[in-house]
């Protein structure tokens, strides 16, 4: 098959990324139902009510930071850790890949760069293990989980803070920066979803993540010299066109009304100046954060679906490789 | 063959066992720096930042006096806006590319239609 190339993450890297993906989406999903309280209040009444709410915030806030360390350890001790550095960082080629990505759009360029593709196909050898969005991801991510984190803990520590900051009103300071800065990261989830979810190659989700390299079988031995991806060769998914418009329109929406809640509400509970709440902009503003955490659990329901398909896939790696240890009489398998 | 590919073999099982075991005592120990070394099941439960738990802001004055976090607030706001801007740019982008490439896709249904381009240039859409 043609995308037989891309498994890029190792088991650790998979079930690391899933575990990751789990805890944070608890975290937006707690995290959101306090500082959007009035919008969300639904999910607050069901996860248990301010108590609950604040408790499992905290729970999957301990689970974030065992998270961090890990993986910190993990690629500073292991060679595998510190020969994948030099490949997160961003190059020139990032840039351009960007640019050409803008040029495509706007049908001026007729292949997108290869480090902008997350379809291989063919020259697969071109793709690099993560496109300039991964690559950026990756970086925004790490920055926004560290200072979230940091940020978080001081919260925690209510009476430490009031140590270095006289007032309560200014320990209260640092619960508005710790739930806007998680604005950021809660936008880039909700493109990160489309993104992984909406490609028309991998549609409804892109196996990367979740399916490891190591079960991946390195057969690059049958192409003649095709040009481009090969990716004419591909089926698109009867649902994709109305799907994506769907769910692009929602992460739009999404995206949109969290950006503007976040100007609007200033960070309860300490808003700088008065809400206006009750008119039509409310109401607006409630639908349209509602349906952020539609697209955030979409994203959920599409990571479980990504684990459901790698134990199928193990499977049928088993199934393989015991008909081939039957079949030993060296009658080539024609499946190509 | 990979000369773009990084390693990535697996990782040992003592390195995952070592980083996971550093993980964890890391994330008790900062939660219960956070608590004052105290028993943290108390303050799991204690602040409820929320008008009807009566919570953590209600009773504190509203308002920042401090410039240098009023500062740190108005940035983190700035960000928040620009970066929104620049991810709806990149979903806006990333929506068209995949309408492009879907467009070279074979679609359901039709055998071969004019505008889809074969890569071996055969134009024979009917083959399995």
């Amino acid at each position: 098959m043609t995308n037989l190339d891309h498994g890029k993450f190792t088991r650790v890297t998979t079930l690391f990324h899933s575990l990751l993906a789990l805890d944070v989406f608890l975290l937006f999903f707690t995290g959101y139902a306090i500082m959007f309280n009035s919008e969300l209040w639904w999910l607050m009444t069901l996860m248990g009510g301010a108590t609950g709410v604040t408790a499992l915030h905290r729970i999957a806030g301990i689970g974030l930071v065992a998270l961090i360390v890990f993986w910190m350890v993990l690629m500073l001790i292991s060679p595998t850790g510190r020969s994948n550095f030099a490949e997160i960082l961003p190059v020139k080629e990032d840039i351009e890949a960007f640019l050409q990505d803008v040029q495509f759009m706007l049908g001026r360029a007729d292949e997108r760069h290869p480090h902008a593709r997350q379809f291989a196909g063919y020259e697969s050898d071109e793709v690099p293990l993560l496109s300039y969005v991964g690559k950026g991801v990756v970086a925004i991510f790490a920055i926004e989980l560290t200072l979230l984190t940091i940020s978080g803990l001081l919260i925690w520590s209510k009476t430490g803070l009031m140590s270095y900051f006289a007032t309560r009103t200014a320990a209260m300071a640092f619960v508005v920066f710790h739930g806007l800065l998680g604005i950021i990261m809660l936008m880039g989830v909700m493109f990160h979803i489309f993104e992984h979810g909406m490609h028309p190659a991998f549609y409804p989700v892109e196996t990367k993540a979740f399916i490891p390299r190591s079960m991946i079988p390195e057969s690059h031995d049958d192409d003649e010299d095709h040009d481009g991806t090969g990716i004419e060769r591909l089926e698109l998914s009867p649902s994709w066109h109305s799907v994506s418009t769907v769910f692009g329109s929602f992460v739009v929406i999404g995206i949109v009304s969290v950006l503007m809640g976040s100007i609007v509400r200033e960070g309860y509970p300490v808003p700088r100046e008065l809400v206006v709440s009750g008119d039509l902009t409310n109401l607006l503003l409630t639908i349209g954060i509602n349906i952020g955490i539609f697209v955030l659990f979409v994203g959920l329901v599409l990571s479980m679906y990504g684990n459901v398909m790698r134990v199928r896939w193990e499977k049928e790696v088993q199934r393989r490789q015991e008909r081939e240890t039957v079949a030993d009489g060296g009658e080539t398998r024609t499946d190509d | 063959m990979s000369h773009e590919t990084p390693e990535v073999e697996g990782y040992s099982p003592i390195s995952v066992f070592i980083s996971a075991l550093v993980g964890i005592v890391v994330a008790v120990l900062s939660v219960w720096w956070a608590s004052g070394f105290g028993p943290f099941y108390e303050t799991l439960f204690r602040v409820g930042p929320t008008v009807e738990g009566g919570g953590v802001g209600a009773d504190w004055v509203a308002g920042n006096t401090i410039p240098a976090l009023d500062f740190l607030i108005a940035l983190v706001h700035a960000a928040d806006v620009i970066l929104g801007v620049f991810i709806l740019l990149l979903v806006f982008l990333h929506w068209a590319s995949f309408r492009r490439l879907a467009a070279r896709m074979r679609h359901p249904g039709e055998d071969e239609t004019g505008e889809t381009v074969m890569a071996d240039g055969s134009g024979d859409g009917g083959e399995r």
